[in-house]
C-alpha cells in the first residue's frame, strides 16, 4: 500500500517526546547505578567520580522529563489534535487557564506531575543532603525509572506493552477511514476537558496532592539509606523536616480534595469514604505515625525499627493507592478512578519491587538496628506515643482492609469464577463505626501524653503535675461537652465520649502551651496539630452527625416507606415561593454562560410570625457538556455562616432543560392545531383532560386576538435591519382569570424563526408560524406602488403621512443586501412623520454589483410603508423611488397555532442541607497542617 | 513479657473481633429472591429493563422515581427510588440497587449506575459542521 503523505502535522513533539522518554528512562537507571556505586564506595577515592556521574545522570533525567512535559504542553497549548492526548483533553473553546488541568487529567500527565516533583525534591536533596545524597538519590532515581517506564510505550507483543506513550498521534493509536485523507488534521476537533474538572480546584488540588505523594518518597529513601548504610541513628536528623513537610503537604492535598468535593461537587459533604480518598488518607496516617516514632527515636533511642517500618509502609501504601486508582480494579465502587490504561501488571511490579526492597533490607539489617535492653517506662512519654502510633497503624489497617475488598474479590474470582464478590452495604456507616474509636484513643493520647516526660526517671516527682493537669483538662472538657450538647445533638454515648475526647486534647494542649512551653509558639507545632485534631473531631460530629436536610416538604404525605428514607428534595417553580423548614425559598431566575447555567435561589428566613428575619441568595449551577446539549453535573452553592453552612444544590432539572436533544424531541411531539382568529372575535379552545376520578372532561378556554403588532419584541429576539417581524397579542380566559400571550415570528433573509409562548397555568403553548408571514407577503404583492422623484429636501404627502427626502447615505447598513466584495451601494434616507411626530427613517438602497444593479426593499413597519429606490440620476441629482403603503386589513384571518398539554418546565428540584459547625472541621484540619509546618521549620533551623 | 507485646496481643485480638464483626457490614450481591426471603436491606445487581416504563414526574413528587430491573437470575421487579432521578439514568445498563422488598416492589434507598464506556466512532473526532 502506498504511504500517504499527510499535510499539516507537527511531528517534532512526537520525535522529541519519544526520544526524551527513552533517554530519561535510561538516564534514571544510570543515575541509580552510579549513586548505588557511590554509596558502596563511600570514603574511597572513586566515590566522587561515581557521585558526579550520578548527579549528571539525574540532571539529564530531569531535563528529559521536562522535555516530555514541554512537548505535551506544546501540543495542548497549540491544540494539535493530530495527537491523541491533545484530542482527548483540550478543545478550541478551552480557556488557557485550564491547560494545566487538561495536562494532568489523564494518567500519563499525572505520572509526569509526580516525576516533576521528584525532580524538584531530588535537586534540593542533591544540594542539601550531603553524605546522604548518594543513597537517597539512588532510591529516588530508581522510583523515577519505574514511573517513567509507565510512559515508555514499547510493545513486546501485540497485546503486551510496557507503558503508554502520551505523545502518540491519533493515527498511531487507531485506524479509521479518516486517515485516508491526507489533510485530515484540518478536520479534527478536540473533546475538551471534562466539564466537571473545569474549575480552579482541578488547577491546585492535583499538584498539591502529587507533591504530597512525591514527598513520601523522601522519608522512604532516607529509611532505605539508613538500612543500607547501617547508620540507623544518623539519618533521623536530616529526614525529620522532610517527613514533617510530607505530612503537611500530603494532608493539605487530601483536604483540598475534600474542599473541592464539598464546594464544587454535589456529594453533599467533604468526605465520602470513597476508595480513592481512603487510599490517599492511609499513607498520611502511617506517615504521621512514623513522625511520632521518629520523634521518640530522636529523643530516647527507642522505636528505630518502627520508624523504619512506618516510612517504608507509607511509600508502599502510596504505590498501592496508585495501583488501586489506576488499574481499574475499583471499577464501579469509586467515583474518581482514572480510566484504565492496561498497565495493571506494571503497577503491581512497581509496588512489589519496592515492597521487596524495603522488606528484605529491613530483615537483613533487623539484628543490627539498635534497641535499648530496657523497655520503655510505663509512665514515659515515649511509651504512650508508641501506643498512639500503633493506634494510627490500626486505623490504617482497618481502612485499607475494607477498601481492598474489590481487590480480594478479584483475586478470589481468579480462582473461582462463580464467586459473587462481597460489598459493604453502607460504606460511610461502616468506616465511621470503627474510626470513631480511633478518634477516642487519639484524642486521649494526644492530650494526656503531653504532660508526660521522655525517659521518665522520676515519676514520683512528675505524678502530681500530671494528675493536676490531666484533671483540669478533663473537667474543662466535660463542661465544654455539656455546653456543646445544647448546641448540637450528640446522639448516642459514643458520640458524647468522642466529643469529650476532642475537647480533652484541645484543652490539654492549650494548657501545655501555656504551662510547659510558656507561650513559646515556635516550639508549639505539636500542640497546634493536636488542638487542630480535637477541633476537627468536634467539627465532624457537628457537621456530620447533625447535618440536616431543610429541603423537606412535610406537606407531602409519606407513603409506605420506612423513616430512614426521608424526603430530601423540594420542587420550586420559577417565581413561586415555597416554604420549607422556616425558610421561604424562591427560584428567581437563571442565566447561561458558556456551559454553566446559574440559578438564583432566594432564601428568606422567617420567624414564628412569618416576618422576614434575614434574606440571601444562593447560586447553584448546572454544568452542561462542552457542546452545551446536556447537563453533566450540578454545582452546589453554599451560604456560609461562622457557625453553620447552608448547602444548596439542584438535584434535577426538568428533562427538557437538562437535555436539549430531548427538549427538541418533546417539542416535536407537541401537537399544534391552527386556529383562525379574527381580530377581537373570541374563539373557544377545547381540551380533553382526565379528571381526578379518571373520567374524561372537556375544559373550555376562551381565546381572542387583541391586536397585531408590526414591531414586536421578545427577550430572546434581537431585531436586525431588514427583518420582517410580526407579533400578536392574545388573551385567554379560563373561568375568571385572564392570561396574556404575545407570540411572534420573524423573517430574516430566507430564514424564519418563531418565539412561542408557554402558558403554564393552561399547559398551552402558543406560536405564530410561517402562515402569517406568507399572508403578509401575499399582502405585499397586492401593494400598489407609486413612483415619486425626489430632490434633496423634497417632501411629499401620502395618505396623511409626510415623507421627506433627508439625504444620501453612501455607506448604508448592509443588513438588507448582504454586502459582497466590489459592491457599490447608495441609500436614500427618508424621514417619515405623521402630524409632526416622527415615525422613523427608511433607507432604500441602490446597489451596483458585478455590472448589474439591485434594488432591495426597505420597509418602515411603524408606518407600514414600503420603499424601492429604482433609479438615481446623477445629472439632475434626482432619485426615483417607488413607495406603497400597506393596508391594515390584510389580516382578515389571523392563523395562530396552539398546542395543548404542553407542561411547564420552569422548575428546579432542590436539595438543601445545613451543616452546623463545619468551619470547626476546616479550621481544625488546617491547624493540624499548620502545626506540622511549624514543626518542620523548627527542625530545619535545628539542622543549621 | 514486655508490655509492648501485651499491647500487640490486645490489639490483634481487637482487630480479629472487629473484622468478625465487620462481616455483618458486608454481603454478596443478592437477587430479588434473597431480598424477599431475608426481608433485610441488600444490594441487588442487575440490568436495567429499558423496554419497561421509567416513571419520574417531579411536578407530582420530586422524590419518586420508578423503573424495572432484571436481576442475575432473570427475575424482573419494579424498583421504587425515593429520590430524584439520577443523571444519565437511561444510558446505564448494569445497575446496583440497595434496599428491601415491600410487597412486589423493591424499595431502593440508593442506586449505583454503570454506564457503558463511550462508543467512539469517527465523528467524535471531526469538527461539527456549524460554528467554530
Amino acid at each position: 500500500m502506498e504511504e500517504i503523505q499527510y499535510i499539516g502535522e507537527v511531528l517534532w513533539p512526537r520525535e522529541l517526546g519519544h526520544f526524551a522518554i527513552l533517554f530519561g528512562f535510561v538516564s534514571s537507571l544510570l543515575a541509580t547505578a552510579a549513586y548505588f556505586f557511590a554509596t558502596q564506595r563511600r570514603g574511597l577515592p572513586e566515590f566522587s567520580s561515581w557521585r558526579n556521574i550520578g548527579r549528571g545522570a539525574f540532571i539529564l533525567h530531569g531535563l528529559s522529563v521536562l522535555a516530555v512535559i514541554g512537548s505535551i504542553l506544546f501540543i495542548l497549548i497549540e491544540k494539535r489534535y493530530e495527537y491523541a492526548y491533545a484530542q482527548k483533553v483540550v478543545s478550541d473553546a478551552l480557556p488557557f487557564k485550564y491547560i494545566f488541568s487538561a495536562f494532568w487529567q489523564e494518567q500519563e500527565g499525572s505520572f509526569l506531575l509526580w516525576m516533576f516533583w521528584h525532580i524538584v525534591l531530588g535537586s534540593i536533596l542533591m544540594k542539601t543532603a550531603r553524605n546522604w545524597e548518594p543513597p537517597v538519590l539512588a532510591v529516588l532515581s530508581l522510583i523515577q525509572a519505574f514511573i517513567l517506564s509507565m510512559l515508555l510505550g514499547i510493545y513486546i507483543s501485540a497485546e503486551t506493552k510496557i507503558g503508554s506513550n502520551p505523545l502518540l498521534l491519533l493515527r498511531d493509536v487507531m485506524d479509521i477511514p479518516l486517515f485516508n485523507n491526507a489533510d485530515y488534521v484540518s478536520l479534527l476537533s478536540g473533546n475538551g476537558l471534562n466539564p466537571l474538572l473545569q474549575n480552579y480546584w482541578m488547577t491546585i488540588h492535583p499538584p498539591t496532592l502529587f507533591l504530597g505523594f512525591a514527598s513520601t518518597s523522601v522519608p522512604f529513601a532516607f529509611a532505605i539509606a539508613g538500612l543500607w548504610t547501617g547508620q540507623h541513628k544518623e539519618w533521623l536528623k536530616p529526614a525529620l523536616p522532610w517527613a514533617l513537610f510530607s505530612g503537611a503537604i500530603l494532608g493539605t492535598g487530601i483536604l483540598m480534595g475534600g474542599a473541592w468535593a464539598y464546594e464544587a461537587l454535589s456529594f453533599g459533604g467533604y468526605w465520602a469514604w470513597d476508595p480513592v480518598e481512603n487510599m490517599s488518607l492511609v499513607p498520611w496516617i502511617t506517615l504521621v505515625a512514623g513522625i511520632h516514632t521518629h520523634l521518640v527515636a530522636r529523643s530516647t533511642g527507642y522505636s528505630y525499627k518502627s520508624t523504619y517500618l512506618f516510612y517504608l509502609l507509607s511509600f508502599i501504601l502510596v504505590l498501592y493507592s496508585t495501583f488501586l486508582t489506576r488499574s481499574g480494579v475499583l471499577g464501579e465502587s469509586s467515583v474518581h478512578a482514572f480510566t484504565e490504561m492496561g498497565l495493571e501488571a506494571q503497577l503491581i511490579l512497581f509496588m512489589g519491587a519496592f515492597f521487596l526492597l524495603g522488606g528484605s533490607l529491613f530483615l537483613w539489617r533487623n539484628k543490627g538496628i539498635p534497641a535499648p535492653q530496657q523497655e520503655e517506662d510505663f509512665a514515659s512519654k515515649e511509651f504512650w506515643m508508641f501506643i498512639g502510633s500503633l493506634v494510627l497503624l490500626f486505623s490504617a489497617v482497618i481502612i485499607t482492609a475494607s477498601t481492598s475488598l474489590p481487590v480480594v474479590n478479584k483475586i478470589v474470582q481468579a480462582f473461582n469464577p462463580d464467586f459473587q464478590g462481597y460489598v459493604i452495604h453502607d460504606a460511610v456507616a461502616h468506616y465511621n463505626k470503627y474510626q470513631l474509636w480511633i478518634g477516642v484513643f487519639i484524642g486521649l493520647l494526644t492530650g494526656a501524653a503531653q504532660f508526660l516526660r521522655y525517659k521518665e526517671f522520676n515519676w514520683q516527682g512528675n505524678v502530681r503535675s500530671f494528675v493536676k493537669h490531666t484533671a483540669i483538662s478533663t473537667s474543662l472538657a466535660v463542661l465544654l461537652t455539656i455546653a456543646t450538647s445544647f448546641w448540637i445533638q450528640l446522639g448516642g454515648w459514643q458520640f458524647w465520649l468522642l466529643t469529650f475526647c476532642g475537647f480533652f486534647t484541645v484543652v490539654a494542649n492549650a494548657d501545655y502551651v501555656v504551662s510547659f512551653l510558656k507561650n513559646n509558639l515556635k516550639v508549639a507545632g505539636s500542640a497546634f496539630s493536636h488542638i487542630g485534631f480535637g477541633l476537627m473531631i468536634i467539627g465532624i460530629i457537628a457537621s456530620g452527625l447533625n447535618k440536616q436536610h431543610i429541603s423537606s416538604n412535610p406537606m407531602v404525605q409519606r407513603s409506605l416507606l420506612d423513616e430512614s428514607m426521608l424526603e430530601k428534595n423540594v420542587l420550586l417553580f420559577k417565581n413561586t415561593p415555597m416554604y420549607m423548614s422556616g425558610y421561604r425559598v424562591t427560584y428567581e431566575n437563571d442565566t447561561i454562560e458558556g456551559n454553566l447555567r446559574t440559578f438564583v435561589v432566594n432564601y428568606q428566613k422567617l420567624d414564628d410570625q412569618g416576618n422576614v428575619q434575614e434574606e440571601f441568595s444562593v447560586k447553584p449551577a448546572a454544568v452542561y457538556d462542552n457542546k452545551v446539549t446536556k447537563v453533566v453535573a450540578y454545582n452546589p452553592s453554599t451560604k456560609r455562616y461562622l457557625g453553620k453552612d447552608i448547602f444548596t444544590h439542584i438535584a434535577t432539572l426538568p428533562e427538557k432543560e437538562a437535555d436539549f436533544e430531548k427538549a427538541r424531541e418533546r417539542e416535536e411531539e407537541l401537537v399544534y392545531q391552527t386556529y383562525y382568529f379574527k381580530l377581537n372575535e373570541p374563539l373557544v379552545i377545547r381540551d380533553t383532560v382526565e379528571t381526578a376520578a379518571g373520567q374524561p372532561a372537556i375544559l373550555e378556554t376562551e381565546a381572542v386576538v387583541k391586536s397585531i403588532n408590526r414591531n414586536p419584541s421578545n427577550l430572546d429576539y434581537q431585531p436586525e435591519e431588514g427583518d420582517l417581524a410580526i407579533g400578536a397579542t392574545l388573551e385567554f380566559r379560563k373561568k375568571d382569570t385572564v392570561f396574556q400571550a404575545e407570540p411572534m415570528v420573524y423573517l430574516r433573509g430566507q430564514l424564519w424563526g418563531s418565539f412561542p409562548v408557554q402558558l403554564n397555568d393552561l399547559s398551552f403553548k402558543v406560536r405564530l408560524n410561517d402562515e402569517i408571514l406568507v399572508k403578509m407577503m401575499e399582502a405585499e404583492t397586492k401593494l400598489e406602488y407609486k413612483k415619486f422623484t425626489f430632490k434633496q429636501g423634497d417632501e411629499i404627502n401620502l395618505n396623511g403621512l409626510t415623507i421627506r427626502f433627508a439625504g444620501v447615505n453612501k455607506n448604508p447598513p448592509a443588513a438588507s443586501f448582504k454586502k459582497q466584495e466590489g459592491d457599490v451601494a447608495v441609500a436614500a434616507q427618508f424621514d417619515v412623520s405623521k402630524e409632526g411626530e416622527k415615525l422613523g427613517t427608511a433607507e432604500p438602497v441602490f446597489l451596483i454589483r458585478q455590472g448589474g444593479f439591485l434594488t432591495p426593499k426597505a420597509e418602515l413597519p411603524a408606518a407600514n410603508l414600503h420603499f424601492y429606490l429604482t433609479k438615481i440620476n446623477p445629472d439632475t441629482e434626482t432619485f426615483e423611488v417607488q413607495i406603497a403603503q400597506g393596508k391594515t386589513d390584510v389580516f382578515d384571518t389571523i392563523p395562530v397555532q396552539i398546542a395543548k398539554q404542553s407542561y411547564r418546565t420552569d422548575y428546579i428540584v432542590l436539595e438543601a442541607i445545613v451543616f452546623p459547625g463545619i468551619n470547626l472541621f476546616w479550621a481544625g484540619s488546617l491547624l493540624m497542617m499548620i502545626g506540622l509546618a511549624v514543626s518542620m521549620f523548627r527542625r530545619m533551623k535545628a539542622k543549621a | 513479657m514486655k508490655k509492648i507485646y501485651i499491647v500487640a496481643v490486645v490489639m490483634i485480638a481487637v482487630a480479629i473481633a472487629l473484622l468478625t464483626n465487620a462481616s455483618k457490614d458486608m454481603s454478596t450481591y443478592a437477587n430479588f429472591e434473597v431480598a424477599r426471603e431475608s426481608g433485610r436491606a441488600v444490594k441487588v445487581n442487575g440490568l436495567l429493563s429499558k423496554d419497561k416504563e421509567m416513571y419520574y414526574n417531579p411536578s407530582e413528587n420530586p422524590n419518586y422515581f420508578t423503573f424495572y430491573v432484571k436481576d442475575t437470575k432473570g427475575e424482573e421487579r419494579k424498583v421504587v427510588l425515593k429520590a430524584a432521578k439520577p443523571q444519565d439514568f437511561e444510558k446505564s445498563e448494569q445497575i446496583v440497587v440497595t434496599g428491601k422488598m415491600a410487597g412486589d416492589e423493591f424499595i431502593a434507598s440508593d442506586v449505583l449506575l454503570k454506564c457503558p464506556s463511550k462508543y467512539k466512532d469517527e465523528e467524535v473526532y471531526i469538527k461539527s459542521g456549524k460554528g467554530t
